[in-house]
This record gives structure tokens, C-alpha cells and sequence, in this order.
């Protein structure tokens, strides 16, 4: 399984902070984009980073392993 | 002594923190400070509370590269960066930032840079509370 997680806007969109989603092989950080931007629209329209494992993932091609940690967020605001 | 980067509910001391910048060096000849405050008026209406969320691990995780970052692009004597989440009300701590360098002109701009890179890489969202309603704040240049 895959562990994704929503934070601020993007949880408050989607309506959960987390959710938990099959692993398949060849699973990339993209196919795993797409399958969610396709169930929440809305959210996706403000996510702009991703995560993989804590880090940031700038190369959305990589391939996702089984038990991954992935994140989906909205532009940050802290400070 | 407390961690040099910190996430936190509780307030805190802007002396103390400094305090334990300066143990670290009798080098030190300046120190660059940042203190962001929560406001309460923003786009034309008052903000009751400000309420954060974060990605806490990955947050910390964040803010430790970035103050290693600055101490070697930099050449710091130390560095301390601390953040708040939670709920905060207008006039509240949010941030401190201490940049300790052997002159003032890397520990300023240290500071400045700091701040600015904590905004772009830090995953810390921040909600404002107001009589209209609540927003989940878009980032400022």
C-alpha cells in the first residue's frame, strides 16, 4: 500500500489527511497524480509540490515501492 | 539546551534563543534576528486567530537542512530557527530566526535568507480565522 497524505488546503478539499492506495508495479509518482487529481478535481487545482518518503519529489517520473509515504500540497504559507 | 530548530506549540523566548546562539562562539560579532508576528488584519479584514497545519516530520526535517545550509553558504557560527503551529492570535510569536556570524553583513543576510527559503521549502500551511470566515492563506512573494 501507499500512504498519502493531505495537509491545510488540500485536506480541507479532499476532506480527509490521509488515505491509503494500492500499490502496483511500475507505480510512478505521476500515475499515483493522476489517479487522485481524477477522484479530487478540486484539490488538485492547488497542489503544486509532492513528497516522497519526506523529501521533496521534483521528478514526478520516479518510481513509487510498496509502503511508500507520499504527499500531495498546496503552496506553503508558513513563516 | 533546547534543539537549535524547533517546532512548537508554546511561545517562545526570543532572549533565550539568542542566549544559546551566543554560547556557542565568543567569535560572534553579529547576530541577525527575524521575529514574525501574527497579524490581526490582512486583506482588508480583521484576522481573530491564525491556525497552522504542517507536515511535521518533513517540516523539521526542512528547516534542519535549511540552517546547515546557511551556516556552510553563509560560514555562520550558528543558526536557530524556531516555529510555532497551532492556533495563534493577533500579535502572537510565529517565527524566530538567529543568524550568528563573526560580522554583521553575513548574519543579516543570512536572516533574510533564511526566512525567505523557509517560506518556499517548508511544508507549514497557515489558516486566518475571521468574522467573514476562514482562508487558508496564499503565499506572498
Amino acid at each position: 500500500m501507499i500512504s498519502v497524505l493531505f495537509f491545510g488546503p488540500v485536506a480541507e478539499r479532499i476532506g480527509k489527511s490521509a488515505l491509503q492506495v494500492e500499490f502496483h508495479h511500475t507505480m510512478s509518482l505521476q500515475n499515483l497524480r493522476d489517479k487522485l487529481a481524477a477522484q479530487y478535481p478540486q484539490a488538485f487545482e492547488i497542489v503544486c509540490f509532492a513528497a516522497v518518503n519526506g523529501e521533496h519529489a521534483r521528478d514526478m517520473t520516479i518510481a513509487l515501492t510498496d509502503g511508500s509515504e507520499v504527499a500531495f500540497m498546496a503552496k506553503f504559507s508558513g513563516g | 539546551m533546547k534543539a537549535a530548530v524547533r517546532i512548537q506549540q508554546e511561545d517562545f523566548s526570543q532572549d533565550e534563543e539568542i542566549s544559546a546562539l551566543k554560547a556557542c562562539s565568543k567569535r560572534m560579532g553579529g547576530i541577525g534576528t527575524f521575529l514574525g508576528c501574527a497579524r490581526d488584519f490582512s486583506e482588508g479584514r480583521e484576522v481573530e486567530q491564525i491556525s497552522f497545519d504542517a507536515y511535521g516530520s518533513m517540516a523539521l526535517s526542512e528547516m534542519q537542512k535549511l540552517r546547515s545550509d546557511a551556516i556552510g553558504k553563509f560560514a555562520l557560527l550558528d543558526a536557530r530557527i524556531v516555529h510555532r503551529i497551532g492556533t495563534v492570535s493577533g500579535g502572537d510569536n510565529i517565527v524566530f530566526i538567529a543568524a550568528g556570524a563573526e560580522h554583521r553583513v553575513a548574519a543579516l543576510e543570512a536572516c533574510r535568507w533564511m526566512i525567505d527559503e523557509l517560506k518556499q521549502r517548508v511544508p507549514i500551511w497557515k489558516k486566518e480565522i475571521t468574522p467573514q470566515g476562514d482562508a487558508w492563506v496564499v503565499p506572498h512573494p
